[in-house]
């Protein structure tokens, strides 16, 4: 295999990883939010589920979680899994990710201290406008360093699809690798995981960049 | 004003649990035949499951495309009966569980039937292979009893891996120092060559492999055992194995298989079909 077809087979790998990476940052940012915010709710069973779901999916392996989301709808109701396989990694990592998320989110959210509500509840703010315009302005600047290390780990972190067999670029270095008796594809896989996270870091320092309101 | 965040998130909660039911029910009757009668007519989708990592049987080629004797056998397969091929690699550990689950039809990828007898609806046999020990040249080592105390690697879930753990050869591997398991065995002979392990079980095909690329390598005379490839369907799956049996004799009388078999030198004395 010449260079330049391993390198635009393994680009197509990219891609793939790419669209994980996106598709898993589209789903858990929003529903982070949501839990971190469900995780605070005056009814309790609310926030028992909601911290019982942050627990599994903190404290077992991502790995597992893929292949319980893979599998599990066969295991459980005898479905055909037939065309299962990226939905099921998509879920597995949105829900994997989105417990995190929450809890920088819940940590940037509690940061905040209880005068500045009062002060809202003073000035005749709403609960809804209180959250939206005082606090999630400056929780948005304290999470960004723990929120862009995350967005890293899960770039790094989009190899665990290949417990699926899906062929994104570390499935792709490591068949390529058996087939072409060479260590050369998990090089390249090297270079696009740092590229890509580099370009992340670049992107990430623009945005914080951006908040430097307050100052 | 809290009443309204409320519903808010309740409504949101609810977007996110419909999508997901969605997202299930859709995979759910993604692949339900339409007309039992002719399942296997024109335009089937057949399913092949196989190991992107069994060179020379299915692997990535030279073109970065799905390639090996497995591959273009199943491909010639789908083009005699005007079946649509799709490829559905996956990980040789849960193949069972992918057969089982249905995202492939069958199991074809150097799959070994010896011990495997009852487990899966098996095709004729298309494949003889033999398990062998592959050392280097220079190691001194020249038979089976010259192992003892030896480091010696093997690839998980092979059946040279169940041959030696908990098949004919478990006395065998009682008299190594270790017997390492890899992941794959271009890592396993990578430490064969780095000196980590003294020698590698490997079945003979993937051996000669090997060999053609490093001479300093080769293997021992006696073998670990021999085996039988054939291609493991689901039990109910009888019509399916009658339709690919008789593909099989159809291609291997009008040359195509031995056609394909001159693609890959190293395993084409092996191929059992049309001889």
């Amino acid at each position: 295999m010449t260079l330049s077809t391993m390198l635009s087979t393994m680009g197509a790998g990219m891609i793939r990883t790419c669209l994980i990476f996106v598709l898993t940052l589209v789903g858990s940012l929003p529903l982070g939010m949501i839990v971190a915010l469900l995780r605070k709710s005056r009814f309790a069973p609310v926030r028992g589920i909601i911290s019982v779901y942050i627990s599994i999916m903190r404290d077992t392996p991502l790995m597992l979680q893929l292949l319980c989301w893979y599998f599990g709808p066969f295991y459980l109701f005898g479905w055909n899994i037939g065309s299962w396989r990226f939905p099921a990694i998509i879920v597995g990592f949105v829900l994997n990710y989105a417990a995190y998320f929450a809890e920088i989110y819940r940590g940037g959210i509690e940061s905040i201290p209880a005068g500045q509500y009062e002060a809202a509840e003073v000035l005749g703010y709403s609960k809804a406008q209180t959250f939206i315009r005082i606090i999630l302005p400056q929780v948005i600047k304290i999470i960004m360093p723990s929120v862009t290390n995350e967005v890293i780990t899960l770039v790094k972190d989009t190899s665990l699809a290949f417990t699926l067999a899906y062929q994104e670029v570390f499935s792709l270095a490591k068949q390529i690798s058996a087939s072409q008796t060479s260590f050369m594809p998990f090089l390249i896989a090297g270079i696009f995981y740092f590229v890509a996270n580099y370009i992340v870091e670049i992107v990430m320092k623009r945005i914080e960049k951006s908040l430097d309101y307050y100052k | 004003m809290k009443k309204k965040f409320t519903v808010l998130f309740i409504a949101f909660t609810m977007i996110f649990t419909m999508l997901a039911f969605a997202a299930c029910g859709g995979s759910g009757g993604g692949a339900a035949p339409a007309d039992e009668g002719d399942k296997y007519g024109e335009g089937f989708v057949f399913k092949h499951g196989f190991d992107l990592d069994y060179e020379p049987y299915s692997f990535i080629d030279d073109n970065g495309q799905n390639g090996g004797f497995d591959v273009e056998l199943a491909q010639a397969v789908c083009e005699y009966y005007g079946w649509e091929y799709e490829p559905v690699p996956f990980n040789w550990d849960a193949k069972d569980a992918e057969l089982n689950a249905g995202s492939c039809d069958c199991i074809w990828s150097g799959f070994t039937v010896n011990g495997r007898e009852d487990d899966y609806l098996w095709s004729m046999p298309y494949s003889d292979n033999t398990q062998k020990i592959m050392v280097k040249k220079d190691s001194g080592i020249t038979s089976l009893a010259d192992l003892a105390g030896k480091n010696v690697g093997v690839q998980t879930a092979t059946s040279a891996y169940t041959s030696l753990t908990e098949g004919d050869q478990k006395e065998l591997k009682d008299t190594f120092s270790d017997l390492k398991v890899y992941e794959t065995y271009t890592i396993a002979i990578t430490d064969l060559n780095a000196g980590a392990i003294d020698a590698v079980a490997v079945d003979v095909t993937r051996a000669q492999d090997a060999m053609a690329e490093d001479d300093g390598l080769t293997v021992l005379d006696e073998d670990l055992g021999s085996e039988i490839y054939a291609i493991g369907f689901r039990k109910d799956e009888q019509e399916l194995c009658d339709k690919i049996n008789a593909a099989l004799e159809a291609l291997a009388a009008d040359g195509t298989v031995a056609k394909i078999a001159d693609n890959y030198p190293t395993i084409k004395e092996y191929i059992t079909l049309g001889k």
